[in-house]
């Protein structure tokens, strides 16, 4: 145990760099879940295939020998082939997925989003023989961009995760509340049969949940292979679970909560490790949400049944 | 309505009826054709050839469907051709299980090579020594594996408590590290081989820290930092998967961690660690279980073929391709002059007593009692240039 003061700092950034991402997976979970009351359990799968898009589009680059060029370019257009992909995908599942068996009960709707879930995976593991796909990140971001103070290094890859992170949810939140879009999600999730007797399109708005929330897993997908540098078709379960788990924590449903979930859990599990062995950190994790389920059983910033997004 | 389903049915029933035709046809000609000629001989393949370590696996496979092939060349087994069939156990212990199992209903499948990681041998054995199916594995490296009693264990790699304090003595001797840091990732063979270097640095007198992750973590932030505050001269890897182990050194350059890093026998993966860590491998050291068999005069056939045919060697090729070899020539002491008397008894005697045995290794193999390969060495290499270079030899000696 070597000074727990020392190590404080930098688990402190650790734990808001993974946290802001698993926010961002967090809130692809609740806007889903607030307008269909259904866990979407492909989403874990869809922020996988966005890390491995990011990856694709990455070695394309590196192949023509046109990375060193602009890399500053090359990260946007990774991000924007995965979110292009990841929102095509998330627009599939709503459509077959999801629309063919809504009128069932809730639990169809569930399994059939576990079935999208592992042919996901499947299909991921099919095409990348199931190897680890590894980011060359020291071509975009050098290794030696970084800052250090009070014994923490800051690098640039964690200052763009989560600088992106933050951005998103804010943005995000901003839509939610004051766009034409957002009040039409907010209505259709109220109550879904009024929302369609005052002209909202609610199929259309579901349709739009998917794809923004399946957009957002994308981008963290790209944001966690810079930060892993490595990806593989496997990442999907553990993340989705984790994001699920943040999302309840704030309270699921509610998309402030689900921001505010995820960096709690990533500061769980950070700060946790000054305490335990670091192998126990999914334990912390869990315990943590045993905690507050327990203790607060709608989340964090979730209020019983009225208002949820 | 209920017509044409009659007709349906009526028309199934001649399908049937051709159909049992052409296999009581079948069943007569294959009787034929063996009564002239004996089935194949089967050699089992088991190691993970999809998953994380395919990669390693895959290559494996190659190596020993070379072997084989060659063997057939040169007329077989007194004839009889030799067959590979794959058992794939993506490096799971429950699947290993399951894939002893399936070698052990065919009763053709007389010799196995493989299995690969010591978590699927340790799980598998038991089968295979129901079974009486000699196993000959190219990489596992548990010491326990051939301390359990079964006479079908067969290695031709050194075990990890020679490994161990090879990588201790020359932590302690040449790096001449005062503090270490040692992780490992839970897996009989990572933690198996860490606990034997620690045990060796704690017995020469060294201060040392452990630390576990898990082998599905792919952020090692949380111990990387415990690691950076414990500020220790030398890292010592016992990872199982070359890729996770590229991802950790990744992100310790991104922790502004600066300290030096050493690794067991699977690390010597240029691919995956090598090129996967992007030159955060620079100055690695690595123990291997055999020599680079590119500096051993003997194997340059075997390299220049498989080269040709599939592209770069991965770590465990040539020692694939040996153990094929060995298990191909013990089929031949077995058979004699009668090819049609092989039986996994005789396989596995025959296997027991190989003396000597000249491959591509670079040394004369034998078996001990236990199972365990004599005359083998410990090398340590260190990564340069993007390469591995050996930079010092210990006698495997337990």
């Amino acid at each position: 145990m070597h000074g727990i003061f020392a190590q404080l700092p930098q688990q402190l950034i650790n734990g808001l760099t993974l946290g802001s991402v698993y926010a961002l997976l967090a809130l692809g979970y609740s806007i889903v879940y607030g307008i269909l009351r259904m866990l979407n359990f492909a989403h874990g799968d869809i922020f996988m295939v966005g890390s491995l898009i990011g990856w694709a589009v990455l070695q394309l680059f590196i192949n023509g020998g046109a990375v060193l060029a602009s890399p500053s370019l090359v990260l946007l257009l990774m991000v924007c082939g995965a979110v292009v992909v990841t929102s095509l995908l998330g627009g599939a599942i709503e459509r077959f997925a999801y629309r063919p068996v809504q009128e069932g009960s809730r639990l169809t709707t569930l399994i059939s989003a576990l079935g999208a879930s592992i042919v996901l995976q499947n299909i991921a593991m099919l095409m990348t023989q199931g190897r680890a796909k590894a980011y060359q990140t020291e071509l975009i971001i050098p290794h030696d961009w970084a800052i250090s103070a009070f014994g923490a290094t800051v690098s640039a890859t964690r200052l763009i995760i989560f600088c992106v992170s933050i951005g998103l949810m804010l943005a995000m939140d901003y839509a939610i509340n004051h766009t034409m879009l957002g009040k039409a999600m907010r209505a259709t999730s109220q109550d879904r049969e009024a929302a369609e007797y005052m002209g909202i399109r609610t199929q259309q708005v579901i349709m739009a949940a998917f794809i923004i929330g399946s957009g957002l897993a994308g981008i963290a997908g790209v944001m966690i292979g810079l930060y892993y540098t490595q990806v593989d078709f496997m990442i999907g379960f553990s993340a989705g679970m984790k994001a699920f788990t943040a999302a309840v924590l704030g309270g699921i449903g509610n998309v402030r909560g689900a921001m505010a979930g995820g960096l709690v859990l990533g500061l769980a599990e950070s700060l946790g490790v000054l305490f335990l062995a670091p192998v126990y950190k999914d334990v912390i994790v869990f315990s943590v949400l045993i905690a507050v389920l327990i203790l607060r059983p709608q989340g964090i910033l979730g209020k019983p049944v009225e208002e949820k997004v | 309505m209920i017509k044409r389903l009659n007709r349906r049915f009526e028309k199934m029933q001649t399908l049937v009826k051709i159909l049992s035709a052409a296999v009581l046809i079948l069943c007569v000609a294959t009787g034929f054709v063996y009564g002239k000629e004996l089935p194949p001989v089967k050699i089992g393949a088991a190691g993970p050839f999809t998953g994380d370590l395919s990669k390693i696996g895959l290559d494996a496979l190659n190596a020993i469907q070379m072997a084989v092939d060659e063997a057939n060349a040169e007329g077989g087994i007194r004839g009889r051709k030799i067959e590979v069939v794959v058992g794939d156990d993506m490096g799971d212990p429950s699947k290993g299980v399951l894939v002893a199992e399936k070698f052990a209903m065919d009763r053709n499948v007389l010799g196995v090579v493989g299995p690969m990681n010591s978590a699927t041998a340790a799980a598998a054995l038991p089968a295979y020594d129901r079974a009486g199916l000699v196993i000959i594995s190219q990489s596992a490296t548990n010491p326990d594996l051939s301390e359990r009693g079964y006479r079908v264990m067969h290695r031709i790699c050194p075990r990890d408590d020679a490994q161990g304090p090879a990588a201790a003595r020359f932590i302690v001797e040449e790096v001449k590290a005062k503090v270490i840091y040692v992780i490992d990732d839970k897996s009989t063979y990572g933690q198996g081989l860490a606990d034997q270097v620690a045990a060796a640095l704690e017995r020469m007198g060294v201060k040392l820290e452990r630390g576990q992750i898990s082998s599905e973590d792919r952020d090692f932030s949380p111990i990387l930092t415990r690691v950076k505050a414990a500020q220790p001269d030398l890292v010592y890897l016992g990872l199982s998967n070359p890729a996770q182990a590229a991802g950790l050194l990744k992100q310790a350059v991104g922790l502004g961690l600066s300290t030096k890093f050493m690794g067991g026998d699977c690390m010597k993966e240029k691919d995956q660690l090598v090129a996967g860590a992007g030159g955060a491998a620079e100055g690695m050291y690595i123990t291997a279980i055999g020599k680079d068999i590119a500096e051993v005069p003997a194997a340059r056939e075997f390299i220049e073929k498989f080269e040709g045919k599939y592209g770069a060697m991965s770590v465990f090729s040539g020692q694939s391709y040996e153990a094929t070899k060995i298990l191909i020539e013990a089929l031949r002491a077995a058979a004699g002059d009668d090819p049609a008397s092989l039986n996994r008894a005789k396989v596995l005697d025959a296997v027991h007593n190989i003396r000597d045995y000249n491959g591509i290794l670079g040394f004369p193999i034998s078996f001990n009692e236990k199972g365990d390969v004599l005359g083998a060495s410990i090398y340590v290499y260190q990564v340069e240039n993007d390469d591995f270079v050996e930079i010092k030899e210990y006698p495997a000696e337990v």
